[in-house]
C-alpha cells in the first residue's frame, strides 16, 4: 500500500510541473496587452510603460518562464498584478469561502441523494421514484444561474428568509450551498438509484432475506456497502466540477470564494493569480483523486494495490 | 415574579430596543439623524485603495471617503479648495503655482496636515518606485516646495492651463505619511489609507466587504452622520438590484437599465439619474485601408444622419442618456453646443450616393459588459446603417481586455473600419476630452483609435493647453468642436447617465458628474 501511495506522488510531481507549463503558456495566448489592462484606458503611454517594466512583461518569454519556475521550486507564487499582494495571500483569504461551500454541497448531495437514490430503487416503478427520478433529471438539466436567480427571487425578495449576496451575513451560505449542490445531488441520486437496484438484484441479498433478516438491515448491512463503489466514483470527480460550478454560484451569490477570483483574474489578465489558482486546482484534484482511490481499497476488500 | 413587575419589566425591554437598535439612531439639533450602518453595493472589487495607482472610479469613490486632497470636484463639477484654503496663485509665465493649504486640520491617526505631509502626497505620485503609480498628467509637475507650513509651492515643466482641475483626481489624495510604516503600509505600496477625509477603514475582506467607520474628529462644517458605511461588493447587476429589494442594501449603483422604470415606480426606492461625463460613440477608422470610402468626411457624415439616436436612447438605453450636441459631454469646461445630426435616412442615403459610397462595406466592433448595453447598441446602429444600404459584418465581438486590444492598435493593424467605444475624462476639461482628436494620440503613444488628424483642431488644441485667459481658452475649445463636428470621426451617439438607487430610509445621497456616487453625507431619512 505504501509503495502504491508514494508512486502516485512521484507521477504527481511532473504531472504539476507540465500544469505549470502549460497555463503559464496558456495565459500568455490570451489576447490583450497585460500592462495596459492595469493601467487603464486613460492612462499615458508612459504610465502604462513604466507598469510593464514593474512587471517584468518586457522580459523575453524564456526569461519570464524561468524566473516563474524558480519561483515555484521555492513555493513562491508571485505578486497578483491587480492588487500587488502575494498570489497565495489572495488565493488563501478566498479558498475557505470557496471549501465552505463545496464541503457544505457535497454533504447535502451525498446523504440526500444516497437516501433519494435508495428510496427510489427500494420503491422501484412507484409515484415515489418517479417524482424521484424527475427531480434528478430537472436538477441536472437547470442552469446554476437561473436557478440561483429563482432561489433569490424566493427565498430573498418574497420571503426574506436569506441573504441574496455576500458572505456577512452569517446566513449567507445556505442559498449558494443548496444552488451548488443540484447538479451533484441529481448525479449522486441516479448513480444511488441504479447501484442499488443492480445490488438488490443479487444472490446474496436474496439469501438474507430468505434467512428472515428485515429490508433494513439488508440495506444497512449488505447492499449499502457495496452500492457505494460507484457512488465515490461519480463523488470524486464532482469535486473537480464542484469547483468549477462555484465559478457560476460565486458570481451569482457574490460568493467571494477561488472561483469568482480566477474570472476577475482573467478579465483583468492577471496572470500571476490564474497560474496560481490553476495549479492549487491541479494539486486539489490529484489529492481528492488518491484519497477516493485509497478509500475504495478500504471500502472493497476485493481490491488491493500492489 | 409578580404581573406588575413583570409588565414594567417587558415595557423597559420594548423601550431599549426600540431606542438602542442600529439604524434608526439619534436625532442632533439640527435635525440629521445620525447612527447605524450604510450598506452600499457596487459593481467591482476594488484592485487597490493606494490613491496613487487609481485607474477606476469605483475604486476611487471609496478612497475619496478616507482621503482628501487639495482640490476636489464638487456635484455641479466645479473645481474646490479642500484641503487647500483658497485658489492657488498663479505666476505670470504659468509655471509656478502657490497653494495656500488649510490650517488646524488633522489625519484621522492624529498626526497634523501641513505642507511637508502635501509635498510628500504629491511627491510619492511622481515617484517611479510606487507601486502602479499613474501621475498621468500630473507628470507635468517638476518639483513641490514646502514654502512654509502651510504654502505650497509647485512648480511645473511647462504651462499647463488646466492644472488645477487635473489636481481634482484621486491619484493626487493626501495621506498621512505617519501612517505609511503602518498597518502593512509602505512608502511604495499602501493597502490601508489613512487621510483626512470623513471615514476610515475598519475592514476589508478581499472580494466582499469593505467597512468603513465613522471619523468623529472630521474637520468639515458637513459631518459624517452614519456610524459604519458597508461597501458590499456585488459584480452582478441583476444581484445588485435583488439586495435592494430585498433589504440587503440601502444604495446600490448600475442596476439593469431595462428594470429603472419598474425601479423608478416602486415607491420603496429612489432613482437618481447622475450626470456622468462618459460619451458614447462609433469610432471610425478615418484613415482605412480596407474601406478607403471613410477617409471622406460626406461619408461619416451620412452614417451620422443614419442612426436614430433617440430610438436608441429610449429603447435600448431605457433613457438613461442624452444625446450629444457637441464631441463631449456639457459638464466639461470647454464645452459648447455645436449641432446636431438629426436622424434623416433620406438625407444619408443622398449623401451616400453623391459620394459614392451606396452599399458599402463596414466592418464594426464592440466589446460586450463593458459599457450598459453596448452590444445592443452597436446592434441597433448595424440596423440603421443597414436600412440605408450599408453591409454590415459584425458587430465583431469579445471581453475588453481582447476588444481593447484589438482596437488599440497603430494603423496598419486596425481590425475594424468602425467600433463602439466610450471616452470618459478624469478631470472635467475640453483637454481630456481632446485627447481623442489629437494625432500625437495615435496608438501606441495613447488611445486615439479614429487615427484622425487636423491641423486647425490640433493647433487650437494645444494653444489651449497654455492659455492663461479662461474665456479665450473656451472659445478656442469651442472652434475646435464645430470643425471636429464637421469632419465627424465618429457617429456621435449618446452621453450615458450614472443610475444609483436607493431606499427611502436614506437622504443626503448624492453624485459627483464623473461616475462618483457619494454617501459621506448621507443620513438615516
Amino acid at each position: 500500500m505504501l509503495t502504491y501511495v508514494a508512486r502516485r506522488v512521484l507521477v504527481a510531481v511532473p504531472t504539476i510541473f507540465g500544469v505549470a507549463t502549460v497555463i503559464f503558456l496558456l495565459v500568455r495566448l490570451l489576447p490583450g496587452d497585460p500592462a495596459r489592462t492595469i493601467a487603464g484606458v486613460l492612462a499615458s503611454q508612459a504610465d502604462v510603460e513604466r507598469i510593464r517594466h514593474q512587471f517584468g512583461f518586457d522580459q523575453p518569454l524564456y526569461v519570464q518562464y524561468v524566473t516563474y519556475i524558480v519561483h515555484l521550486l521555492t513555493g513562491d507564487l508571485g505578486i497578483s498584478t491587480r492588487t500587488g499582494a502575494p498570489v497565495r495571500e489572495e488565493i488563501l483569504t478566498r479558498l475557505p469561502y470557496t471549501l465552505e461551500l463545496a464541503a457544505i454541497s457535497t454533504v447535502i448531495s451525498v446523504l440526500l441523494g444516497v437516501t433519494l437514490g435508495m428510496i427510489a430503487a427500494t420503491r422501484r416503478g412507484s409515484p415515489l421514484d418517479l417524482m424521484i427520478s424527475a427531480l434528478a433529471v430537472f436538477g441536472l438539466s437547470m442552469p446554476v444561474y437561473w436557478l440561483g436567480l429563482m432561489l433569490i427571487i424566493l427565498f430573498s425578495i418574497q420571503l426574506h428568509a436569506f441573504p441574496a449576496a455576500g458572505a456577512q451575513d452569517p446566513l449567507g451560505f445556505v442559498l449558494p450551498s443548496i444552488t451548488l449542490a443540484m447538479f451533484s445531488l441529481a448525479l449522486v441520486a441516479r448513480q444511488a438509484r441504479s447501484a442499488m437496484l443492480e445490488v438488490l438484484g443479487q444472490d446474496y441479498v436474496r439469501t438474507a432475506r430468505a434467512k428472515g433478516a428485515p429490508m433494513r438491515r439488508v440495506l444497512a448491512k449488505h447492499a449499502l456497502r457495496n452500492a457505494l463503489l460507484p457512488v465515490m466514483t461519480v463523488i470524486g470527480l464532482q469535486f473537480g466540477a464542484l469547483i468549477g460550478g462555484a465559478v457560476l454560484t460565486e458570481t451569482v451569490f457574490s460568493w467571494p470564494g477561488v472561483g469568482r477570483l480566477l474570472v476577475d483574474s482573467i478579465f483583468s489578465r492577471d496572470y500571476a493569480v490564474v497560474q496560481g489558482v490553476v495549479l492549487m486546482l491541479a494539486v486539489g484534484f490529484i489529492i481528492v483523486n488518491l484519497l477516493v482511490d485509497l478509500l475504495y481499497a478500504y471500502v472493497d476488500p476485493r481490491i488491493r494495490y500492489s | 415574579m409578580p404581573i406588575s413587575k413583570l409588565a414594567a419589566f417587558a415595557a423597559l425591554v420594548v423601550a431599549v430596543v426600540a431606542c438602542g437598535n442600529g439604524g434608526a439612531g439619534t436625532t442632533s439639533t439640527t435635525g440629521t439623524k445620525h447612527g447605524g450602518t450604510l450598506t452600499v453595493a457596487i459593481g467591482i472589487d476594488p484592485d487597490t485603495l493606494d490613491p496613487a495607482a487609481q485607474t477606476t472610479t469605483t475604486a476611487s469613490q471609496i478612497v475619496d471617503m478616507m482621503v482628501e486632497r487639495l482640490y476636489t470636484m464638487d456635484a455641479n463639477g466645479a473645481t474646490q479648495p479642500q484641503l487647500a484654503s483658497d485658489v492657488p496663485k498663479v505666476s505670470s509665465d504659468g509655471l509656478t503655482y502657490t497653494v495656500p493649504l488649510r490650517t488646524g486640520v488633522k489625519f484621522s491617526d492624529g498626526s497634523p496636515f501641513n505642507a511637508a505631509a502635501a509635498k510628500q502626497g504629491l511627491d510619492r505620485l511622481l515617484n517611479p518606485g510606487t507601486f502602479k503609480t499613474q501621475p498621468g498628467v500630473l507628470s507635468v509637475i517638476d518639483s513641490v516646495t514646502a514654502t512654509d507650513d502651510k504654502t505650497l509651492a509647485i512648480k511645473l515643466k511647462s504651462a499647463f492651463a488646466p492644472f488645477v482641475a487635473a489636481l481634482t483626481q484621486t491619484n493626487s489624495a493626501i495621506l498621512s505619511p505617519a501612517s505609511l510604516t503602518q498597518q502593512g503600509n509602505t512608502a511604495a505600496q499602501v493597502k490601508v489609507p489613512v487621510g483626512t477625509g470623513p471615514y476610515v477603514m475598519k475592514e476589508r475582506v478581499n472580494g466582499d466587504h469593505i467597512t468603513l467607520a465613522a471619523n468623529k474628529d472630521y474637520w468639515g462644517s458637513q459631518k459624517p452622520n452614519y456610524d459604519t458605511q458597508n461597501i458590499k461588493i456585488v459584480p452582478d447587476d441583476p444581484s445588485r438590484e435583488a439586495l435592494i429589494r430585498s433589504g440587503g442594501a440601502d444604495v446600490i449603483v448600475a442596476p439593469p437599465l431595462s428594470d429603472l422604470p419598474a425601479l423608478s415606480q416602486d415607491s420603496n426606492l429612489k432613482v437618481l439619474k447622475a450626470k456622468s461625463d462618459r460619451t458614447l460613440q462609433i469610432i471610425f477608422n478615418t484613415v482605412s485601408t480596407s474601406q478607403p470610402l471613410l477617409q471622406k468626411p460626406e461619408v461619416r457624415q451620412a452614417l451620422n444622419y443614419a442612426v436614430n439616436k433617440d430610438e436608441i436612447i429610449k429603447n435600448v438605453m431605457f433613457g438613461n442618456a442624452v444625446p450629444l450636441d457637441a464631441p463631449m459631454s456639457k459638464t466639461l469646461f470647454g464645452y459648447c453646443s455645436v449641432g446636431t445630426y438629426a436622424f434623416d435616412p433620406a438625407k444619408a442615403k443622398s449623401m451616400l450616393q453623391a459620394a459614392g459610397a451606396s452599399g458599402m462595406t463596414i466592418k464594426l466592433g464592440s466589446p460586450t459588459g463593458r459599457y450598459p448595453q453596448d452590444i445592443k447598441v452597436a446592434t441597433a446602429v448595424a440596423s440603421y446603417l443597414h436600412d440605408v444600404g450599408i453591409t454590415v459584418q459584425g458587430p465583431q465581438t469579445s471581453d475588453w481586455p481582447t476588444y481593447l486590444g484589438k482596437v488599440n492598435v497603430p494603423p496598419a493593424q486596425a481590425a475594424f473600419d468602425a467600433h463602439f467605444l466610450g471616452w470618459a475624462p478624469a478631470y472635467l476639461d475640453a483637454s481630456q476630452q481632446f485627447e481623442q482628436f489629437r494625432p500625437d494620440r495615435i496608438p501606441p503613444k495613447g488611445l486615439e483609435t479614429s487615427y484622425y488628424s487636423n491641423p486647425t483642431v490640433t493647433d487650437l488644441i494645444n494653444k489651449a493647453a497654455g492659455e492663461v485667459d479662461q474665456q479665450k481658452r473656451k472659445d478656442q475649445y469651442c472652434q475646435a468642436s464645430k470643425q471636429v463636428w464637421q469632419d465627424a470621426p465618429w457617429i456621435f451617439l449618446y452621453n450615458q447617465s450614472f443610475p444609483i438607487v436607493y431606499t427611502a430610509k436614506v437622504t443626503g445621497v448624492s453624485a459627483f458628474p464623473n461616475e462618483k456616487f457619494d454617501t459621506r453625507f448621507a443620513s438615516p431619512a
